[in-house]
């Protein structure tokens, strides 16, 4: 997941790539402040870091060459100003290091490519917003009323906020074919990883500042935090998926007593997580719908009361039981809320819409019906959806539905 | 009566002892710092206490009773900012800050702050005091020494907060309620996160002291770690709920099993602590405990609540459905090792008996699936079912020993009488020590019903 893939086949535009870096250096490398060494240190360390990939939340995989990449422009310094050659020269030999590197790791051409060029565009982005910042802090207009190792810091942090957002725009664009879902909504879900970007820039620009006087140390000093981070982030994510994992276990004990449909609880998560995609909603909401859903027959499991067979039940009674149940977790009164709703209908004859009723639980309500009308009832997809499009005079929101169905399109179903 | 109300004036008394000793103590070292140290600067010191104090209102538990929180890390990074002369009086003055939590305020605790303060100023006195005689030699080396010298003394200066801290709490405990705590038992959990703290603290207070700019940098960092380690512990603690709620939810339907779960998960803790299980070990014997019979819930209910023996039709029907729960279980990775507890609890020591993935045939069960035996068997006879009324504790116990050695592990079984002694409290029927006489009051009450 994650990587991208570029529509780009021709192996030209990456051969043009690596001519137009390496062009870049040689023309930067007159201005360059910097030593030969030194420079050649830091993009080797550069490369090297834009080699090792790190998870993030939304699924983008985010490269070590981010705290590489912050620190440069903060260290190299040209007496008071930022030495802005060495850190163009130091981004256009360490891209050309990387993607060669990753050519010969056998990545494949187009994923190194359009990784590469993501990360120069980004890199590119962070080195003029600091310029700029730096230029008009220390040099500009009379606003030089920072001093001297502050206007770095401002410059840093405006600069690094443009290249997170650009980051998580360019990786929303690359990615919303392969992943089917619009960039809005993948942008959103790549602005949620400011926490992983934030503490590798902050490490980038903590090493940018001790190198000066630290040097060597400076690695320990930017490294150990970092560390500290790092682990507590992934013991996160990992306690995340174990949480998703977990739920979903439970969604299907109903299942395997044989009170619901086996793979019902799934396959209607899936259909409504896609169809709340579709309408727009938070990557925040998507994860209740996807819960919601995974849960919305858990009430069943009291249908092996055989008082309860007696008396006989309606769906509304599975959603309160259902709700109840969930309730029982304080971290999901959210859900528990859906779970409750989701038998609704949208309006009443005579009425308007109920606008208190959430698009979550319509949108369960319709995703259960069709899987109930194509699973249960044994309905094709088309005939299925007519289900939903029949019942949209009380039962099914018609915008849910038109989701619905373009879901389905997409899925080549219908 | 009269006895609990003497207990609880002797430990009032024990607390307002403690308290005063430890809030003297504190200003008597306050008191001697002032003497020899100056305040450090007051804006670098309002920084650090500001986020000491965050820091400490929301220590996060991260491994079962492990409270985990970066204070110790803001602690350090502010004596070495503060240096010598400055750093024992500064980190003092600092962490009394801390000695107040919220739920002190909300539950209108009087001792609990007051002896806090005592020892959060002492230990931070005592972290200052030996992180400043290492910083003196520091700074009489060179480059290359100062660094040796500083990673030096941060470690120890972490070490001597733990030790005087621990110290301080046991005292406290065994005053005040007469028991030992066995913390130094977790020490090999809590050294690695104290020394690491430590050392970070240390290094990044040395470069606060060469470039004043990475303030807010070390500041964005504590914060990051902190966010993410309180977002790990607020997800676990979801994921407890979720999973405890459940089984709650799902065996409130049946009167008979009600609180079973949680009894056996509450019991089988007790053991595995008297045996000194501790951490992760201890935890994954509870949700083992938890998820024991999470298999029967799916089962039609009229099978599990039939009085008399199941056909051997019903009784494979049940198992069917026990296991598929547990294969469903078993898909998540983090309950893996509890599934495999908890399908070999009608394993028996011998080697016999039945079970899931976690039964082989002819081998003794792990000692984990032994104590939740031995926990769900005492259970059982103490609580009345349908075909029985509860049985007395005593019975219970020695029913216990008789099948030491054949159905039970005789270790865990010793274990857990002695441990199950120690609560004090009571089990099942004060009088009911003959199985059939409690079947037969279950049976003439089932009768008289009808």
């Amino acid at each position: 997941m994650g990587d991208p893939k570029l529509s780009i086949k021709s192996p030209l535009v990456p051969f043009l790539g690596a001519v137009a870096s390496a062009l870049i250096a040689v023309l930067l490398y007159p201005h360059a402040a910097a030593s030969p060494l030194t420079l050649g240190i830091w993009a080797v360390l550069l490369a090297e870091s834009g080699l090792v990939k790190v998870p993030a939340g939304s699924g983008n995989r985010l490269s070590l060459a981010f705290i590489i990449g912050a620190a440069m422009p903060i260290l190299l310094i040209d007496g008071t100003q930022p030495d802005l050659a060495s850190t163009g020269l130091v981004y256009a030999a360490g891209l050309l290091v990387l993607g060669v590197a990753r050519v010969i790791r056998g990545d494949g051409l187009e994923h190194v490519h359009a990784d590469v060029m993501r990360l120069g565009v980004g890199l590119g982005v962070y080195a003029v917003t600091y310029a700029a910042i730096a230029d008009i802090l220390v040099t500009g207009g009379g606003l030089a009323w920072v001093d001297a190792p502050w206007d770095r810091l401002i410059a840093f942090v405006g600069a690094g906020a443009v290249w997170f957002i650009v980051e998580a725009g360019l990786w929303a664009i690359m990615t919303t074919r392969e992943r089917g879902l619009s960039w809005r909504y993948l942008w959103l879900l790549g602005l949620g990883d400011w926490m992983v970007m934030l503490s590798m820039m902050a490490t980038g620009a903590l090493f940018g500042f001790s190198w000066e006087k630290l040097h060597i140390w400076a690695v320990l000093v930017a490294a150990l935090p970092y560390g500290f981070a790092h682990v507590a982030f992934f013991r996160y994510l990992e306690a995340r998926r174990t949480y998703g994992q977990t739920i979903r276990a439970l969604s299907r004990i109903p299942e395997v007593a044989g009170l619901a449909l086996e793979g019902h609880s799934d396959r209607t998560s899936s259909l409504a997580v896609e169809t709340a995609q579709d309408l727009g909603l938070t990557p925040g909401e998507v994860t209740d719908v996807r819960y919601a859903a995974l849960m919305h027959d858990i009430g069943r499991i009291t249908l092996n009361e055989p008082s309860i067979l007696r008396r006989g039940f309606t769906d509304e009674d599975i959603a309160r039981w259902g709700a109840e149940i969930v309730a029982e977790s304080p971290y999901l009164a959210t859900v528990a809320g859906l779970v409750a709703r989701q038998h609704e209908p949208y309006r009443r004859p005579g009425e308007q819409r109920d606008p208190s009723l959430p698009t979550a639980s319509k949108i369960i309500k319709a995703a259960s019906a069709y899987d109930h009308a194509t699973m249960e009832l044994g309905f094709s997809p088309l005939e299925g959806l007519e289900v939903l499009h029949r019942g949209a005079a009380y039962d099914y929101d018609p915008d849910v539905v038109v989701a619905v169905r373009r879901v389905l399109e997409r899925r080549g179903a219908v | 009566m009269a006895r609990r109300t003497t207990k609880i004036r002797n430990e009032r008394r024990a607390k307002f002892v403690i308290a005063t000793l430890y809030a003297l103590g504190g200003l008597v070292v306050v008191a001697w710092l002032v003497t020899r140290e100056s305040f450090p600067p007051i804006g670098l010191w309002l920084a650090f206490a500001a986020a000491f104090a965050f820091f400490d209102w929301r220590s996060v538990e991260v491994n079962d009773r492990l409270l985990l929180s970066p204070t110790i890390m803001v602690g350090l990074t502010a004596a070495v900012a503060f240096g010598p002369g400055h750093a024992a009086l500064g980190v003092a003055t600092m962490a009394a800050l801390g000695a107040v939590s919220a739920r002190d305020v909300k539950e209108r605790r009087l001792f609990q702050p007051v002896a806090n303060f005592g020892q959060l100023v002492v230990t931070s006195a005592a972290m200052g005091l030996v992180l400043e005689f290492f910083l003196k030699h520091a700074e009489a080396g060179g480059t290359g020494a100062f660094w040796l010298w500083l990673a030096a003394g941060s470690a120890a200066a972490a070490l001597v907060n733990a030790a005087v801290n621990f110290a301080m709490v046991i005292i406290a405990v065994r005053t005040v309620f007469g028991q030992d705590l066995r913390m130094w038992s977790h020490m090999n959990e809590l050294l690695p996160s104290y020394l690491g703290m430590g050392f970070i603290g240390g290094l990044l207070g040395a470069t606060l002291l060469q470039a004043r700019v990475v303030l807010p940098l070390v500041f964005v960092v504590f914060i990051i770690g902190y966010h993410a380690f309180a977002s790990f512990g607020q997800l676990r603690e979801a994921h407890a709920a979720t999973l405890r709620g459940f089984v709650k939810a799902l065996e409130a339907k049946d009167l008979y099993t009600r609180g079973h779960t949680e009894r056996v998960a509450e019991f089988s803790v007790l053991c595995a602590q008297h045996m000194g299980f501790t951490g992760t070990r201890l935890e994954r014997i509870e949700w083992a405990a938890l998820i024991h019979d999470v298999g029967k819930l799916a089962v039609p209910r009229d099978l599990i609540r039939k009085p008399g023996k199941l056909s051997s039709e019903e009784y494979s029907e049940l198992q069917r459905h026990a296991h598929a729960v547990e294969d469903i279980l078993a898909e998540v990775e983090f309950l893996r090792p509890m599934v495999e507890i908890a399908s070999a609890h009608h394993s028996n020591y011998d080697g016999s008996g039945y079970g899931g993935v976690g039964h082989i045939e002819g081998e003794e069960p792990s000692l984990e699936a032994s104590i939740l035996a031995v926990a769900d068997a005492f259970d059982a006879m103490t609580s009345t079912r349908s075909y029985r009324m509860a049985l007395s504790q005593s019975y219970a116990f020695t029913e216990l020993r008789r099948n030491a050695g054949k159905q039970f592990h005789p270790e865990v079984v010793e274990h857990f009488i002695a441990a199950i002694g120690e609560t004090k409290r009571r089990y099942g029927s004060p009088f009911l020590n003959d199985p059939e006489e409690a079947r037969r009051m279950a049976e003439g009450r089932v009768e008289s019903r009808g």
